[in-house]
């Protein structure tokens, strides 16, 4: 008998529908994944399920939940089911937990309240709930000092200890490092075991291949492809799987190796920065050539970021020396940011600010043009404001503002991490063939190890523990630049 | 630790802008300074001519004007606020008899005004643009908008006046305490039932008030166990701001209602350019401030361990 | 659950109150402008026949105790200190603007020296400083002006500077400075669109705390002396007369009533 079975939700605002009809079934041991990107319906899904839409949005659809059934259309009806039945791992565990609350007692309330348990038995139990997710020590602790991980190990505690059986997780693994991500598939299939339910809400294509079985691809409220994970993983039959599935930065066709002809357009000589008093690397060397691609991959934390810094010269390095190529006019290093939104004045529209760069830089005004046209971009986006534009847009808006400066070097610090992967390979695409047609030094700095290894010329990889003399991997065959 | 040392920094500087106004304020008296000063301290029957140039030698009245302000500051830091003009009492006994009027009104004040404000707020919060959340942004504008003057104006015109329940001025017994408590605690509410309100409302869209609900617990569950700890700490850091207009309201309805406060004596002080009671009393209030919000400092790292860390 | 619903309303009454602020502001202004032109009068002139006497056609208010005429004595006031309190907003809104860009900007010693003077300002209530202000200062307006542009200051500073340290701080005037544009842009682009409303917020506060100050301390005889037709001070000389001219007195206490409310809901529903 299957845990959860829900039959033909469909989500409707006013007269737009969001989701078409959608049916699934939970049955114990076997976790369900629903793929999509932003805007594909995916968390609209889940949030019917639980009973948490939007009082603006109505649905549709019946929902049985063991011996009950519930109809979608009023969520009321569910709130009884939460925490007894359904379990639901928060997308942000950290801001999840109450910040003024002890880890233990988080969990301990939901046995003394939820289930009605004695305080000290309660205080006992939860205990023992953390100790089981490798929490022993942790438990008096305040979430603030929790790490992603941890928080994120207290919040499941604390959602399955009123007894429910079945998980709902909406994209656990949201800004997390690769190797925290298979600790997450872990954990969900863990507290699955054999006997509870599993659904995961998900964009995240590594994550829907570890837990496996069965998977349903979203794709603007309509299922796209349903069925066995490892056979659509194998051989997806609908384009946009195709597409989505390719997408996947470990697919990426790996990047013909170049050895490097010209100059170093920077040269970083030595390098120790810190920040806080807190040493992040030190003695690293290389050379970025004209051109080329120096990707700098690491878990968060590393200094990934402050690195990019010290080469634009925002921050002043420890130790060690940062030259440029002789002859470099002053404004010929820029960046590009991990959030474009930020990085825009925010009460100015996209146009203004642009013609502000044309002007200042006294290039001529055709280029803007050249630009929209060259980064396939709609020149009607320049009437609007930073935050009305699609993140995939403003990013390309922001490689147009810099190439108005016909820079020598870009570091880019993350700047596709927070777009769906389809958009997130198009970007990339752009941002490297541009940089090389124009003779750009490139540095790309991102979490995803697997991009920064199909795209980059050279590798630096940086790491949070031992991050002493770090010094650049050559991939493949490639050829570091030698340093100074 | 921090807190402490920035805290102390300020009563510093609290004490030398008081200490440098006053002393602008004395230089500036009409009349023979030093005379006065004089009769302050030996009473008016005793002072002579020598008196007063003993004390215009001392204070150096007549001499430059940076040695003489190190002086009186000096004074100041030594805790020696001389005596009052007008009375000739040792400033720091006068205020000491004052001080503990002006701190029962305050206190009666600010718990009226908790009593009154933080649970309507957190009602009103509970659910944004509901009847109760319109009503009370209305009273509350109302009230902001109602000076503390003119609150005793009204509450003395209704109350006292035209109804006859409680009298109008006096101090010593319990009705006394109504109308200037009413008067500065309806300001006070009308702010803190929108900052509780705010909260609240803030804190009701945060994830982890939607977590408790996932987690089984109901509305009444996770306002009790999450609700309102968290709502105290915006609360709390406000009570601290809130303490100059509560002082500010001090002076004004202690003048009015007649109450022996501190406020009462600074404003008469002014009036009869009395110098050594406005520095005593100003300096009482501006410290009072420090002191108050250094235990809420201290306080708000005891509720929140963010802040702490 | 209906967030959005709320959200929607809340936009809508967002527009809504500054608009009834600004009108009631409007009629307060209109009457202190054009209420001697409507019906001609002195505010000084004294008929002690007809005190606390009603309204009449000349004196459409009514007489005070000393049979002056409440309407002129109120077109004064309504003159005298708005124009204090705006002339002191205005000096303090360009001080705190100055200075706490300039703190931000700088940082050192500067910031430093001007967040001491600040935080210490800000532990005297404003009524005490402006009373000792006026101890010093000859001349009652003066010492009204220098002494709210003392108190007044503080929190344009503190805007100022937080809203310019958080933008000066931000990833938008980094990617402006590594594309050359110098202070004057960054001001003029990135700080000054986010200073402005707030600006205007806490000068329509600033204006109402002012206002209620003088007549504060004009209502326990430490402001303006009689016989300056001032609010506050009209209050307390008419208060003991409540039974005989309650006209007299609610005149008054309504147009400043009226005047705070608006300029409070013109600054919007924001705290402190």
């Amino acid at each position: 008998m299957s845990l959860l079975q829900a039959e033909d939700i469909t989500i409707m605002d006013g007269k737009t529908t969001l989701l078409k009809p959608l049916s699934l079934r939970l049955d114990p041991g076997v976790p369900l994944v629903i793929l999509g990107e932003t805007g594909s319906g995916k968390s609209l899904m889940a949030q019917a399920i639980m009973g948490t839409l939007p009082a603006t949005l109505t649905a549709k659809g019946r929902v049985a939940i063991g011996k009950q059934i519930l109809n979608a259309g009023a969520p009321d009806q569910f709130r009884g089911l939460w925490g007894r039945q359904i379990g639901v791992l928060p997308q942000e565990p950290w801001l999840s937990l109450d910040p003024l609350m002890r880890a233990r007692n988080q969990v301990a309330e939901t046995h003394t309240l939820v289930r009605g348990l004695h305080r000290q038995q309660a205080d006992r139990q939860a205990r023992d709930d953390l100790a089981a997710l490798g929490l022993a020590g942790a438990e008096n602790k305040y979430p603030h000092t929790l790490s992603g991980g941890m928080a994120q190990r207290v919040a499941i505690a604390a959602a399955r200890a009123g007894g429910a059986r079945i998980v709902i997780a909406d994209e656990p693994t949201k800004g997390l490092d690769a190797p925290r991500r298979d600790d997450v598939a872990k954990l969900l299939m863990n507290e699955m075991g054999d006997s509870g339910g599993l659904l995961v809400i998900t964009h995240d294509l590594a994550l829907a291949q570890r837990l496996g079985s069965q998977m349903i691809v979203l794709r603007r409220g309509e299922v796209v492809e349903q069925g066995d994970t490892h056979q659509i993983f194998a051989s997806p039959r609908a384009t946009y799987t195709q597409e989505f599935l390719e997408a996947d930065p470990e697919r990426w066709s790996p990047k013909e190796p170049r050895s490097p002809t010209a100059p170093a357009v920077v040269t970083a000589h030595d390098l120790t920065v810190a920040r806080a008093n807190k040493t992040l690397f030190s003695g690293v060397s290389f050379s970025i050539a004209q051109g080329h691609v120096f990707g700098v991959t690491g878990p968060s934390g590393c200094g990934k970021s402050s690195l990019g810094d010290a080469l634009l010269g925002l921050i002043t390095p420890r130790a060690g020396q940062v030259l440029r190529r002789a002859g470099e006019a002053p404004h010929s290093f820029q960046k590009l940011y991990q959030d474009p939104v930020s990085a825009f004045p925010r009460k100015r529209s996209l146009g203004q600010t642009l013609d502000d760069t044309v002007a200042f830089s006294g290039c001529a005004h055709g280029k803007i043009d050249a630009l929209l046209e060259q980064l396939d971009l709609d020149p009607a986006l320049l009437k609007r404001r930073p935050d009305a534009v699609s993140g995939g847009e403003l990013q390309r808006l922001s490689l147009l503002r810099v190439l108005l400066r016909t820079p020598s070097f870009i570091c880019a610090d993350e700047p596709t991490s927070r777009l769906d992967p389809i958009t997130q390979k198009r970007v990339i695409a752009l941002l490297t063939q541009t940089t090389q047609d124009d003779g750009v030094a490139l540095m790309l700095i991102s979490h995803d190890t697997a991009l920064i290894r199909n795209t980059a010329d050279t590798v630096l990889a940086l790491d949070a523990q031992s991050h002493e003399n770090a010094t650049p991997d050559v991939p493949r065959q490639s050829v570091a630049i030698p340093t100074l | 630790m921090n807190v402490i040392a920035s805290r102390f920094v300020q009563a510093v500087m609290v004490a030398v802008l008081i200490g440098t106004a006053t002393f602008i304020m004395m230089r500036s008296l009409p009349g023979d300074a030093a005379w006065r000063i004089a009769a302050g301290r030996y009473g008016y029957d005793h002072i002579d001519a020598a008196a007063a140039d003993a004390v215009r030698n001392e204070l150096g009245l007549d001499g430059p004007a940076l040695p003489a302000l190190l002086q009186w500051l000096g004074d100041l830091m030594r805790l020696d606020f001389g005596n009052s003009l007008v009375t000739g009492q040792p400033v720091i006994n006068e205020i000491t008899h004052q001080l503990g009027a002006s701190v029962s009104l305050a206190c009666v004040a600010i718990l009226l005004s908790l009593l009154m404000g933080p649970p309507l707020g957190i009602l009103a919060g509970l659910k944004p643009n509901g009847w109760l959340d319109r009503g009370l942004l209305l009273v509350s504008t109302g009230l902001k908008a109602i000076p503390q003057f003119l609150m005793a104006l009204v509450l003395i015109v209704v109350i006292a006046v035209q109804l006859r329940w409680l009298p109008a001025a006096g101090h010593g017994e319990a009705k006394h305490f109504i109308l200037p408590s009413l008067t500065l605690a309806l300001g006070l509410a009308a702010v803190n039932a929108r900052i509780a309100r705010d909260a609240m409302a803030r804190i009701a869209e945060m994830p982890f008030w939607r977590f408790a609900h996932w987690k089984g617990l109901s509305t009444r569950q996770t306002l009790l166990r999450h609700g309102l700890r968290n709502v105290a700490v915006p609360l709390t850091t406000y009570l601290g701001l809130q303490f100059v207009t509560l002082v500010e309201g001090v002076i004004i309805v202690e003048s009015i209602f007649g109450w022996p406060g501190i406020g009462h004596a600074l404003v008469h002080a002014i009036f009869s350019r009395d110098v050594p009671m406005v520095q005593g009393t100003a300096l009482v209030l501006g410290l009072g401030f420090v002191a108050v919000n250094t235990a809420i400092d201290l306080t708000v790292r005891r509720i929140d361990p963010r802040v702490a860390s | 659950m209906n967030h959005m619903n709320a959200l929607d309303l809340r936009s809508t009454s967002w527009r809504i109150t500054p608009i009834i602020g600004a009108a009631l502001v409007f009629v307060v202004a209109l009457f202190a402008l054009l209420g001697s032109v409507i019906v001609p009068g002195d505010a000084f002139e004294q008929s002690l026949l007809k005190a606390l006497s009603g309204p009449e056609p000349l004196a459409p208010l009514g007489y005070d105790h000393l049979g002056r005429s409440v309407y002129h004595r109120l077109v004064d006031a309504l003159w005298l200190s708005p124009i204090i309190a705006v002339a002191a907003v205005i000096t303090a809104a360009g001080a705190g603007l100055v200075l706490g860009t300039l703190a931000a900007a700088m940082g050192g010693w500067i910031e430093r020296l001007l967040v001491i003077v600040a935080d210490a300002l800000l532990a005297l209530p404003g009524l005490l400083l402006v009373l000792i202000v006026l101890a010093m200062v000859p001349g009652t307006a003066l010492g009204f002006w220098a002494g709210l542009s003392l108190v007044l200051w503080v929190e344009f500073f503190r805007l100022t500077r937080a809203t310019s340290r958080e933008v000066i701080a931000s990833p938008a005037v980094q990617a402006s400075r590594l594309l050359g544009f110098g202070p004057v842009y960054l001001f003029r682009v990135h700080i000054w669109p986010e200073i402005a409303p707030m600006m205007l917020t806490a000068a329509a506060f600033g204006t109402a705390t002012a206002i209620m100050a003088i007549a504060a301390l004009g209502f326990v005889h430490v402001g303006m002396r009689a016989p300056t037709p001032e609010l506050g001070l009209m209050m307390v000389e008419l208060l003991p007369y409540w039974r005989e001219a309650p006209l007299a007195l609610l005149s008054p206490v309504i147009a400043t009533f009226t005047l705070l409310l608006g300029l409070t809901l013109l600054a919007g529903s924001r705290i402190s």
